[in-house]
């Protein structure tokens, strides 16, 4: 390769760069915490008696789910642009990460339902409990087990997917600041390798903390 | 004896390992038949599409002229803007004829020719903004291409005021969407550019707000490095260009308003 490193000035623009890294998080967990408020509204939407609800969060899910989170996120800043709503690129991010979220995690609330067994509800119900503490003291502790990884997993994808801001303009976050250094100074390959080793360690950072908080909640 | 003849062999054999690495990138883009070019196709008039999805432009035009110069076939590599050194050090074009801004931080990292054109910058805004000069940006939402010399331009300038906003996107295509919807409400970009794309009609009500007060965008043929013989060849490459009268005609084909902008910078050599 005919290249040669400059390490030296790359590592100047590291504290810019772990700034970007915290705005990162910060769309990361937000779009979390919308994204299962939403899909819970869908898993019980999905499972609605009234059909527009049951339409409107199934069409949800399948576009969330089977469409690029790319796509998503140019149609929440362009695509809605274009009907004359300005979102702006932080939130046009944010907007389109949540309902890439909300669709996945919908599919995983429902499954993790379904793997409580029904028998369980009857048996709490037979103790004596009521619907509302069958389900919280019953099916939820036992749900909550199941969906718990697979929500990691979608926080460390939401983190990854933040990279995306950079096709709606959006230059403050990790993958922002990354390319802005880029471009002035070309030095594609020192910024690009500093960038992926903020985002491995981000990643990092969220499912051994994850793996931390299970071990402890998880206890017989 | 026999030992002398060992060595000698040895000598020989090292020898015969070594020159054939002294081929530098010129004499590898001979010898290969093809020179590929770097050039940006969202960038009229330098570089765009014809209706038959075709290259066309005064970059790719100069880049068919480097290769006839040289003998070769010329191979049209698209390249978006902040692509052109990944695209250029990972070997996949061996020059880049993309309207490259010649700064110092950029040219710690690409081999830079002399200056084959020179831009000026105009302000390109929406109709009823009230956006008549460069002045009136101040407070409003801009946006330009990340990284280009118009963009950081800007960019400072926005930040020195204090008000208003600036946004990078990735392509021009996308600033001009941006701008056509609403999302900014105004970009400088060349001069070039913002007469193509106001004439083009694609977006509807876009319009120039007068000159931006930068100075002037010159911007050269870029190669690796260390490639000095390719380098110097380039270099030659414009000078001849625009002795022969082949700068002018390019230009007048392809901009064609005025007077070919003057390479030259007064009171300095190179």
């Amino acid at each position: 390769m005919n290249y040669t490193f400059h390490w030296l000035p790359a590592f100047r623009a590291l504290p810019e760069m772990l700034w970007g890294a915290l705005v990162t998080l910060e769309i990361a967990v937000l779009s979390m915490v919308l994204g299962v408020l939403f899909a819970v509204l869908l898993a019980v939407g999905a499972s609605s008696q009234y059909r527009i609800f049951r339409a409107a969060a199934v069409s949800w899910v399948e576009l969330a789910r089977n469409t690029p989170a790319l796509f998503q996120i140019y149609m929440a800043y362009f695509g809605l642009g274009s009907l004359g709503i300005h979102l702006d690129s932080f939130v046009a991010l944010l907007a389109g990460i949540t309902f890439n979220n909300a669709g996945y995690l919908a599919e995983t609330f429902r499954g993790g339902l379904r793997a409580v067994p029904q028998t369980q509800v009857r048996a709490a119900r037979s103790l004596g409990m009521g619907q509302i503490q069958a389900f919280r003291l019953v099916v939820m502790p036992q749900m909550f087990r199941i969906v718990f990884y697979p929500l990691t997993n979608q926080m460390v994808w939401a983190i990854l997917m933040t990279s995306l801001g950079v096709i709606v303009g959006l230059n403050n976050d990790l993958t922002g600041v990354t390319q802005e250094y880029n471009v002035r100074s070309f030095r594609t390959f020192e910024y690009f390798a500093l960038a992926a080793v903020i985002y491995y360690l981000l990643a990092k950072f969220v499912t051994v903390s994850a793996r931390l908080m299970a071990w402890r909640l998880f206890r017989y | 004896m026999a030992k002398g003849f060992g060595i000698l062999a040895a000598a020989a054999l090292t020898l015969a390992a070594v020159l054939p690495a002294q081929a530098d990138k010129l004499d590898d883009i001979i010898a290969s038949g093809t020179l590929r070019c770097a050039v940006v196709l969202d960038f009229p008039p330098m570089g765009s599409r014809d209706a038959n999805n075709e290259p066309i432009g005064f970059d790719v035009d100069y880049c068919n002229d480097l290769a006839k110069a040289l003998g070769v076939k010329a191979e049209v590599v698209e390249t978006p803007f902040p692509d052109r050194i990944p695209a250029l050090v990972s070997g996949r074009v061996d020059v880049g004829v993309a309207s490259t801004s010649d700064t110092l931080e950029r040219a710690k990292t690409a081999g830079f020719t002399i200056p084959y054109f020179a831009f000026k910058m105009v302000v390109l805004t929406k109709d009823g903004l009230g956006i008549k000069d460069y002045d009136s940006l101040k407070g409003k939402k801009t946006g330009s291409v990340s990284g280009t010399f118009e963009a950081l331009a800007l960019e400072k300038d926005v930040k020195a005021w204090g008000t208003g906003s600036f946004r990078g996107y990735q392509t021009q295509a996308d600033v001009f969407l941006a701008l056509s919807q609403g999302q900014i409400e105004a970009t400088v970009v060349t001069s070039t550019v913002a007469a193509a794309i106001v004439k083009e009609g694609k977006y509807k009500g876009l319009m120039m707000g007068g000159d931006a007060p930068y100075d002037i965008d010159y911007v050269a043929l870029i190669a690796l490095r260390n490639e000095q013989g390719l380098l110097n060849y380039l270099n030659l490459f414009v000078n001849q260009q625009v002795r022969t009268g082949r700068y002018k005609a390019l230009y007048d084909k392809w901009i064609g308003l005025g007077e070919a902008p003057d390479l030259t910078v007064p009171g300095v050599y190179r």
